[in-house]
Formats: structure tokens, sequence, C-alpha cells
């Protein structure tokens, strides 16, 4: 299993898998000699090969002669490029003029697609029937594979494989060259499922004609299928360099890696492209704005009444939305043209999984494969969303159907192999929670989680009054590309740390983060309450605002303290409408952005339980396990509706930053962090200061401090300059100046470290330490403060506030040995054999130096806690390396006594 | 055409068949190692040599070859004269046990009473010689080669004042210490070829390179004597340095040295205690070279306490017997079911440890 998903499970764009095709013709496809002339047929080529659609039509319409067949259907293609289908169709009915449609081979072929691409499927069928069934030995490969192609649209699979095989048998037969044609040919081996061939024959209608671009975007279109986005955007890309205005490359691109900037130059172009809209229709919904997307979705309709992506969205927003009957209508219609179309039940059961909505997906993948036990997109749709819901092993034995009937689909061959890591991992259990996770953070990270995760429950259950369905399943993985893969399928998720799927938590190991892995456990775990408590329909931006929000009700220094960035958004009026906030999520350009976008969330649920209490808050959540408007929910729970309760938000937003009062200058950079807001954010201003203090630093933020004195960053940065330059009284002044106008600033460096350092410098250790302990009042992912403080705390025998400061180092990294040989000697001290069996067992599974020693601790701690049999295991390891070390050999000794 | 791949999860798969490759040709470079032994388990019995009993005696022999320059020369005498040091301070030599031979004897040193005579082959025959008919059977030497090294193969010499000694000229002498234990480091250049000619079963044999082809000075010398010094390799916390010890100490601190110095290594020591004449470069007690090395000890008995009393001698030497035994059965671990390995390891370990008790408790009486 695992040679073949190696050896196959990558679609990639080789030109060795030419060598492997089993297909009969070896001669290299080519297209007919060029016409070197000046011909109306070859200038239109050109013409729109260069994008030049409209120019192109005039000169196609010039053409005649043998010429004339051909430059009619460029001219009908450069008039579909415009979104000009009417006049694209016209034009070839009045070649044909009431003909036989046999007798013009191309043009009817060029009419029958156009027909499609308005919804005349019916039609389109009539005349490829009347072209081929005539002579289906001289019908143009192009009209077998459309035939082919259009019979499986509707319904009619058995008939199509035969018109589909006759075109690939006619390349065997050596008798297809023209790069269009083997283009055509890859599409047909597509569509039956022989995705090696297909991938092959792409490359080599390519290579033979590298400015085919029909045959560049279905190859794109291919890789797309398979979730190889990269590859696709490669071939996407590849065509717009010899043609940037080509809509399907544009609109390959927008799908492909969300590029906004292609999909608006698409719809400038051809405001009737139906993908276009489509494809704009779901960012909208993705943004909860759904009467655009709506709008865009019923002008797409009207453009083409028959496009299953664009009838399976309204379709999944019905559907998702509980409006029963305009889902039948929908389902009905689609049955009218397209009977039993599993595509159609996948792409809703897709819509069900992008919303949460795991369940609803599993049942929409179950239908497409009842529908067509052979459409193998769905197994892996359906394995992914069992493994979201929890369910494994059927998971897992779906992506397995899935993967060996598809083997090029990344998304399931991606899947399968975090499996494989996962059967590495091993497996935790509390009262409520499931954790799978490596024998590294079993040993290390676990015994500081277990406690953590029942507290949560403990916590958030009561306070929300709502148990949620358990064992709640974590994983935790070490590796971020199996994070990544095991959360969307790809290896590729941007700067998340943790994913709540309602029922499975899915967490990167802390130890390749540097942040507080708690806050991230405790956040994720109030995403299971408000999923459960809604059915998973509450909307990203108010499930992460609650997470964030209850962030800082955990411990009192969690939470985000981001008031300059508030400060900052209100000024450069970049706050969005509480309506508008998901696309905050779905539209952030940047891990700024995206971290914005879970503090305004946070903002606006401080605001509600600021302004209306806790319970309000509650209220709100309930709201969402019904279908409503939102504007209906806001309604009921705060008698108001969206508009003035924004309204609301941005008066109490004043407020607050009024009460924030600080001056922030347009020439500081906005602090920057990774992990969305987890983890340490830098104030790249307030660094540069550090590196490079010169007179003219000094000079301007002084300036800067006369001109606004509550200007935070000048002081920052004029004490860190001020500090460099030994000028401590007057550093300190400023310092302390910042602290006192935002002492809630936890970005890097802040006043209270700096201060702190400048007190250590003149050797005043405790003005030092109480700087350490003030920054860590905010400062939440600062280990090494956090350490000399349990140091000092231990020196002064303060058994409190060591183990407070101790806990907090821990939460930023369990994998240090300091930590743990410090809590150790602090159960010692307080003479707690259990917890300090637990930091030689880390510390065991740490010390990689001096493993003696640390067996040796071990066993001892096993020995004074009264496990007297672990004490006489281990130390024989400790004895085996070091049979004749002393310590060990009376511990031996002891352990031996006590047992005996 | 461009030739992606999608996913680097496939790494681990290339990772994979790496290692599997690298294992593959590990094992079919130690395969005629094993079938050379020709016993049961493909290895010999280190159980019979390197005994520790009180009535067995310890020697060294020096031999420091000529140089040209003064810093070689100065190096050179400077690693003598320290190994010898180290040998009386901390492993309970006397200069009577100890036959340093260099450059040209008390010619070159006058005025040093550390030298025994010249490095040229009468004076090394003569010694040795006279140093076999000294010996007891069981009894354990040690023979240190510093200086220049030549040639390759049945070629190689180490370079003595005089017509250089090739490697089987100088196996022809150590044909009268077959009742001994012999351990035999070989820090010169070229030292690899000349080795090869000395490996014998029951012999611990140390080469500063591995391949006729490493012919510039090595450093490794200077490494294995400061993981003599002050006991610096011990690793096992036994206080004493095994050889295995000493070689991975030095073999480490050589790849350190020209990893810091940005420098291609130009030597690679190297190191074999099965007969087989086949030099391994990261030897253990659970390979095919190792075992014999990690319980060859050179220090003497009374290397702590010169004082000791023939029955504080006799519980010293029970001591080191069963740690010796312990060494023996964790290089045999393979060989046993997991329960039967622990049973008989912690009866060892309760007896050394019961017994070093005693030691200690007859000493401080």
């Amino acid at each position: 299993m695992n040679t073949l998903r190696t050896r196959l499970g990558t679609l990639a764009r080789t030109t060795t898998l030419a060598l492997l095709l089993p297909l009969g013709n070896a001669a290299l496809a080519q297209d007919p000699p060029i016409d070197t002339g000046e011909s109306p047929l070859f200038r239109g080529e050109q013409l729109y090969q260069s994008g030049s659609f409209v120019a192109a039509i005039d000169v196609f319409k010039t053409a005649d002669g043998l010429d004339r067949n051909e430059a009619i259907v460029g001219a009908s293609r450069s008039y579909a490029m415009l979104g000009r289908y009417e006049e694209a169709i016209a034009i070839c009915e009045e070649l044909i003029d009431g003909g036989d449609y046999a007798d013009f081979p191309l043009v009817s072929t060029q009419l029958a697609e156009m027909k499609r691409e308005v919804g005349r499927s019916a039609e389109a069928v009539a005349i490829l029937a009347a072209l081929v069934d005539s002579d289906p030995q001289g019908a143009p490969v192009r009209a077998l594979v459309q035939y082919g192609t259009l019979l499986q649209f509707v319904g009619q699979k058995a008939r199509a494989a035969g018109y589909l095989e006759g075109a690939i048998q006619r390349y065997n037969d050596g008798l297809v060259f023209a790069s269009e044609d083997v283009a055509m040919v890859a599409l047909a081996s597509w569509k039956l499922d022989r995705f090696h061939e297909a991938n092959s024959l792409f490359n080599e209608a390519i290579r033979a004609n590298p400015n085919n671009l029909e045959a560049q975007v279905l190859w794109g279109d291919l890789f797309l299928e398979k979730y190889n986005a990269a590859d696709a955007e490669q071939s996407y890309r590849d065509a717009l360099e010899i043609n940037n205005r080509y809509i399907p490359a544009l609109v390959g691109v927008a799908r492909a890696v969300g590029d906004q900037r292609s999909l608006q130059r698409a719809m400038a172009l051809n405001p009737n492209s139906v993908m276009a809209l489509q494809t704009y229709a779901t960012g909208m919904m993705r943004s909860n704005r759904k009467d655009e997307a709506r709008s865009a979705l019923e002008q797409a309709l009207e453009i083409n009444p028959e496009s299953l992506p664009v009838l399976s969205t309204l379709a999944a927003d019905a559907k998702l939305m509980e409006r029963e009957d305009e889902y039948q209508e929908l389902l009905e219609r689609v049955e009218s043209f397209s009977p039993g179309n599993p595509e159609f039940l996948s792409n809703i059961a897709d819509a069900f999984g992008n919303a949460y909505r795991f369940r609803e997906a599993v049942e929409f993948a179950r239908a497409a494969i009842d529908s067509d036990p052979t459409f193998w997109p769905a197994y892996t749709l359906l394995g992914t969303n069992l493994v979201r819901l929890g369910e494994e092993d059927e998971g897992k034995a779906n992506l397995e159907i899935g993967f060996e009937n598809d083997p090029f689909n990344v998304m399931a061959s991606n899947m399968l192999k975090v499996f494989d890591t996962l059967a590495t991992y091993e497996t935790r259990e509390t009262e409520h929670f499931k954790v799978h996770l490596s024998e590294n953070d079993a040993d290390i990270l676990w015994p500081y989680m277990r406690p953590l995760l029942e507290e949560a429950w403990d916590t958030l259950t009561v306070k929300y009054g709502f148990v949620p369905e358990g064992p709640v399943l974590i994983e935790v993985f070490e590796n971020s590309e199996d994070f990544a893969v095991r959360s969307v399928g790809l290896p590729d998720i941007g700067p998340l740390v943790g994913i709540c799927f309602g029922k499975v938590i899915t967490l990167i190991s802390p130890d390749t983060l540097s942040a507080n892995w708690q806050e991230i456990a405790w956040h994720e775990f109030m995403h299971v309450i408000t999923l459960q408590m809604t059915k998973n329909r509450m909307p990203r931006w108010l499930s992460e605002g609650i997470s964030v929000w209850e962030e800082s009700q955990g411990r009192p220094y969690w939470g985000r303290r981001q008031g300059l960035d508030l400060v900052r958004a209100v000024e450069d009026n970049k706050l969005l409408p509480v309506a508008n906030l998901n696309a905050g999520f779905t539209g952030a350009q940047s891990s700024a952005d995206l971290g914005f976008a879970y503090f305004q969330s946070y903002l606006v649920v401080d605001y509600i339980t600021d302004e209306y209490g806790f319970d309000k808050l509650v209220e709100l959540v309930k709201q969402y396990a019904e279908i409503k408007e939102e504007d209906a929910m806001f309604r009921d729970v705060f008698a108001q509706d969206l508009d003035d309760f924004n309204d609301g938000f941005v008066d109490w937003i004043v407020g607050r930053v009024e009460e924030i009062n600080v001056y922030v200058d347009d020439e500081d950079q906005p602090d920057e962090g990774e992990g969305h807001g987890h983890g340490i954010r830098e104030n790249s201003s307030a660094i540069l200061a550090e590196l490079y203090n010169n007179m003219s630093l000094e000079q301007h933020m002084r300036a800067r401090i006369e001109e606004q004195p509550r200007d935070f960053q000048a002081h920052l940065q004029l004490g860190i300059v001020l500090f460099k330059e030994e000028k401590f009284d007057e550093a300190k002044l400023h310092l302390q100046h910042a602290h006192d106008i935002l002492p809630s600033y936890t970005g890097y460096p802040s006043p209270p470290l700096v201060l702190s350092q400048i007190y250590e410098r003149e050797g005043n250790r405790e003005a030092q330490l109480e700087q350490l302990r003030i920054l860590l009042q905010n400062q939440q992912h600062d280990y090494s403060s956090a350490m000399i403080l349990a140091e000092a705390a231990i020196e002064n025998g303060d058994v409190e506030q060591t183990d407070y400061y101790l806990n907090r180092a821990l939460q930023i990294d369990p994998y240090r040995m300091d930590v743990h040989q410090l809590k150790a000697r602090y159960a010692d001290l307080i003479d707690d054999t259990s917890l300090a069996v637990t930091e030689y067992e880390v510390l065991a599974k740490l010390d990689i130096t001096d493993p003696v020693e640390a067996q040796t601790n071990l066993a001892e701690a096993y020995l004074n806690n009264g496990q007297q049999d672990q004490a006489r295991r281990n130390i024989l390891n400790a004895l085996e390396i070091a049979p004749s070390y002393r310590r060990a050999q009376q511990i031996l000794l002891q352990a031996v006594d006590a047992t005996n | 055409m461009n030739n992606r791949e999608l996913s680097t999860l496939n790494g681990f798969q290339h990772s994979a068949a790496i290692l599997q490759w690298l294992m593959l040709a590990v094992a079919v470079c130690f395969t005629p190692a094993l079938a050379a032994q020709g016993s049961a388990d493909g290895r010999m019995d280190p159980g019979n040599y390197f005994r520790e009993r009180a009535d067995i005696r310890k020697y060294a022999v020096i031999l420091t070859g000529p140089s040209v320059g003064e810093e070689t020369t100065s190096r050179f005498r400077q690693w003598s004269f320290s190994l010898h040091d180290i040998l009386i301070r901390d492993y309970g030599y006397s200069s009577d046990s100890i036959t340093l031979l260099m450059d040209r004897g008390s010619d070159s040193y006058p005025d040093n009473s550390r030298v025994d005579g010249a490095c040229d082959r009468q004076t090394i025959v003569t010694q040795l010689e006279a140093l076999a008919g000294q010996v007891k059977d069981g009894d354990q030497l040690t023979l240190f080669l510093i200086g220049h090294g030549t040639g390759s193969d049945e070629e190689s010499k180490f370079n003595i004042v005089g017509p250089d000694i090739t490697g089987e000229e100088f196996a022809a002498l150590l044909d009268n210490f077959d009742q001994q234990d012999l351990v035999i480091v070989n820090t010169t250049s070229a030292s690899y070829g000349f080795s090869t000619s000395l490996s014998s079963e029951g012999r611990v044999v140390i080469s500063a390179t591995r391949s006729p082809a490493e012919k510039f000075d090595p450093i490794f010398s200077g490494y294995f004597i400061e993981a003599l010094a002050q006991r610096n390799g011990d690793l096992d916390k036994n206080n004493r340095v095994s050889m295995l010890e000493a070689f991975n100490y030095a073999r480490q601190s050589v790849d350190a040295w020209y990893e810091e110095q940005g420098r291609l290594a130009s030597e690679h020591a190297s190191l074999d205690d099965n007969g087989d004449a086949l030099f391994t470069l990261d030897p253990n007690a659970t390979e095919a070279d190792g075992r014999l090395a990690e319980i060859a000890y050179i220090d003497v008995l009374t290397a702590d306490d010169a004082n000791l009393s023939p029955e504080a001698l006799a519980l010293k030497a029970q001591v080191q017997e069963l740690e010796r035994e312990v060494f023996l059965l964790r290089g045999r671990k393979a060989d046993f079911l997991a329960d039967d390995y622990w049973a008989q390891m912690e009866q060892l370990l309760i007896d050394l440890a019961r017994t070093t008790g005693q030691y200690h408790e007859y000493l401080e009486n």
C-alpha cells in the first residue's frame, strides 16, 4: 500500500510519464503545418492567441474558401471568450444554415459545445448524435469526445464510454496527430478514470503545441480535481503567459489559489463567464455575503440553466439553510437533464464539509456513492468527513477505496499517509478526552496536558451549561505538514496552530511552537462547546471570538492585548461590520489580517459580555442552532437588528480607543507574529532601535514625543536608544512612561523587558525581578523571564511563587530540561514525592547527555514514592550502562531490601 | 515542462530508503568479519581475555620514533612523556613496568630518566625479548606507537631510528606474548596497514587511521592521551577508562576538531578486537568489534592506592571481575530472552553492589 502511494500518489507534470503509456501511438503528435501566409484564418488565430478576441472575430469573418469552416469555429470561440454566447451559436448556425450537421463536422461540434455552454444540452446531444452516429469513423475526434462527455452529463454513462473509447482507439491506431485532438483524447481518458494516461496525453499535447491554451487549462483542471493546486496553478499560469486574457485560465488560477485579482479580471473581460460567476459566488458564500452570492448565481443560471456547479452551490445553500422546498426543486431540475449525477451530490457534501457540517457531508457523500459506486472522489470526501467526526476506522477504509481507484488524488494520498504517522503514535485517555500523540509527547507533554484538558472541560461545560458529545478526540502532530493534512487534506494550512471540527481537535505539538500551548488547547476546546451547541452551524467569526474571549477568562495573563492594533485599525477605518466579519477570515491576505480578524471577533464578544452580559452571549450562541437569518437572531437576543448592533459596537470601540488613549504614528510598523495571535508578536520598529541606536533616531524620537506626549512607540524606542547609550536614568523615565501609557503592551521588546535589562546592568536584582513580574502580568509567551523568577523564588524558599512561575514556563516549553530540573528541586523542597516522580520521568526522556544520572534520579524518586518495583527496574537501566556507579548501586540495594 | 511533486511527505520515504540502503551496506561490510570467526555466533569469546585478578601484572611499552622539525619532535616528546606520567600517576604503573624507547634514546634525552633507550630495531627487539621473559600467563601488555609511519599493507612501516620496521616484522616480535593480553595503540601516520598485521584473536588493536591513504600526521594520539588523563574518557562512571571508552573519546574529539576547523577529516581512527583484521570505525559491544575493548582496562589494581592490603586488593579484583562480567553479559544481550537477561543482570549487579560496598567498608575501617 505504502509503496503504491509513493509511486503513484502524486499526479505530477512529468515528461517521463509519456514513456509509460500503454496506448499504441508511439508517434509524436504534431499540429498540421502552420500557414506562413497572411490568410485571415492565420491572422485570426494569432489574434485569438494573443487575447484580441474582438479583432479576431472581425478577421475570422473575412476568411473564405477552404479556411471558412475553421474560421467560423475561431469566430465562435472568440465570441464565447467575450461571453457573447448567442452570437457564438448564431455564427455556426448561419454557416450550417439548416443543412446536415455531418457536412460541417467542425462547426457542428463547436455549435454543440456552445449549446451546452448555455444549458441546452438536449439540443447539443441531437447535433452530435446526427454528426457522430451518421459516420462514427469519419467524425472528428473532438466530436467523439464532446459527445461522450455530454452523454455522461445527461446520465448515459454506458453509451458515453463507447464514444470516449472510440476516440482513444483512434489515437492507438495512430490516427490522432494534432495537439488539439490529443488533448481531447486526454480528456476522454480522464473521463474514463484513466488518469495516468490523461496526464501523459496532456503533456504530449502541450509538447506538440506549447500554445495549446485549451490543453493547458484542461490539464490544470485535472490537477485541481486531484487537489494538486500547485501544479494546477502552474498550468493555468503557463496558459496566461501565452494569453493573459484567456478567461478559463484566469478563473482557474482563482479556483486553485484564490487569486481574487485574476477572478476580477476574468469577470471584467467576460461578465457572462459562468465559471467565473460561480467561483465568485462561492467566495461570497464563504464570507457570508449571501445576497451578492445569490445574485451572481442567478446571473450564471440565466446564462446556463444547466450549470451543475451553480445548481449544486445553490442547492447546498438551500440545504444548509434548511430550505427544503428550494432544495427539492433544484434537485428535480438537475434530475431533469442529468439524472443520478453523483457530482451534484458530492458538491453538496463538500459544501457541508466546508461549513463544518460533517454529519450531513457524510450523508451526501454516501448518497453520491449510492448514485454511482464508481464515482471515486465521493469516497475520499466520505472518508475525510468521517475522520473529522472521529470515525477513524470507517474514514480510513473509504479513503483507501478512494485512493486505490484514484491514486492521483492528493487528498486521499495525504490523509492516508497521516494514518501511517498516527499508527506510530500513542493514545492517552481521560474521562472526557482521547488523545493521539507521539511517544515523545506522550512522555513529556501528556503529564501537563491531562489536567489542563479536564480543567477546561469542567470549567467551560459548567459555564455554558452544555455537555458536548465525547470523548473528544485530540490529535497532536509533531510535524506541521501532518497537522495540515489531517486538518484540511493538504500540506499547507498557513499560520494555524490548532483546528476544531466539533468533536475532533487537531493541534501542532508544542515542541514545534513558541507559544502558550495551554491557551491554544483551551481555545480549541471552547470550539467544541460552541460548535456542538449549534450543531456546527456557528459562523466562524463568533466561534473564534468566543474562543479568544475565553482565553482571557482562562488565566489572567492569557488572551490578546492588541491595543495598538485596535487604535491603528480604527484610525485606518479597517474595522469590519459585524455582519461581514467572516470575510475577515476568508479574505485575509496575510497573517496580520487573519490575526486581526480573530481580535475583532474577540472584541465583539467582549462587547456583548460587557454591554449585555454573559447570558446574552450564550443566548446568541443558542440562536445559531436554529436556521434563521442572522439579523433575526440579533433582534431576538438584543432587540435590535445587526446594523444597530454594529452601531453600538462601533461606539463601544470608540470609547475603548479613547480609554486606551495612545498616539499611533504612521511610520511605525504593526507588531508581527506567527500563529494568528498565539505567540510572541515582534515590534520591528523597536527591534530596529535596538540594532541601530544613533543620534538621529534619538533626536527624531525626542521630536515625536515633543509633538505627541502619548506616543508610546517613541518613548519605547527612545528608552531603548538611551539604554544602549548607557544613559540609564533617562532611559528608565521614558520606558516607565511608555509602560504607563500602555501597561498591557505585550509586543517584543516591551518597556518592562527593557527596564529589567537596565536594572540587571545596574545590579539591582530586586528591581529587575519586579519588572519581570510586571512583564509576565501581560506577556504569556516569555519562557526565560518565568524561569528567572522561578529560580529567584526557589532561592527565597517561596514555594507558591516557584510553583506559579514554573507552571508559566511549562506553558511555553515543556521540552526543556532546566524547567523540569527546577521543578524536581521544587518537588523535593515541598516533599512531594509523586511530583518528583513525574519530573524525573520527564527528565529521563529529555536527558540524552547523561542518561545514567537521569535514570538514577528517577529510580530514587520511585523509591521515595514507595514505588519499589519501578525503582528496581529503573535502576537496572542505569547500572547496565554504569555498573560501578556507587549511588545507583546503593539505590539498587535499597530497592532490593524494600521489595524482599 | 516542469516536473513537480506536491507533497513533501514523500521525503520520509526517501529518507527511509536511504537508511535502509545504508543498513544493507553496513551489513555487507561486516559479514566477512563475522564469518572469519567460525564460532557458533560468529564471534570469539572475550571471556577468556583481560581477566581481573589480584596477581595479574600490567606492563606498558611506549615506542616513539624520530621526527624532523622541532614542532613535530616536540609534540611527540610531549605526548610520550605525558603518557608515561599519566600511567604512573593515574594507572598504578611504575617506572619499572613502563618501557619508553624514544628517538635516539639517551643521546637525544641525556637527562631524562624516563627514557629507557633508543627507538631502533635492536633496542626494540632486546627490550621486548626481555619483557617476554618477565611476564607470566594472563599478564597484560599495552604498546603505544607514536611517530611517523609510511607505506601500505604489508609494506607499512613504523619509522624508527635506522631501518624502519614493517608490520609483519613487529607482529613476529609480539608472537612471544601469546599467553598475555595485548593492547596496541598505533597512532602514527599511515598506521592502518601496519596495524592490520598486528591483528590477532584476544588483542585490541587501535589505529589512528582507517586506510593507507590517510598519510598525514594524525592528531588522534593527543586526544587518546587526554582520554586517559584524569580518566576523562570514563563514560560509565566506574572511575576507569576502558580501551573502548578511550577510543571513542579520542575519535569523537578528532571529529569535533575537524568540524570546528571547517576541514575535511584526513584521519579516521578504527579498532579491531576480534582478530579479523577488519577495523571498525564505530565499535561497540554489540558489534563485531568492541566487546573486548570494553573489558580491556590498562590500569593496575593499585592505581588508586599503592598501599592496599592483600585483602583489599583481592576485594578490588573481585569488584573489577564482577564489573567485567556485567560488561560481558551486556555484550551478549541479544542472545537472551529479555526476562532471562535482566534476571542474570540484576543478580550480577546486586553482587557487584554488595562487593563494592564491602570493599569501601573495608577501606573505611
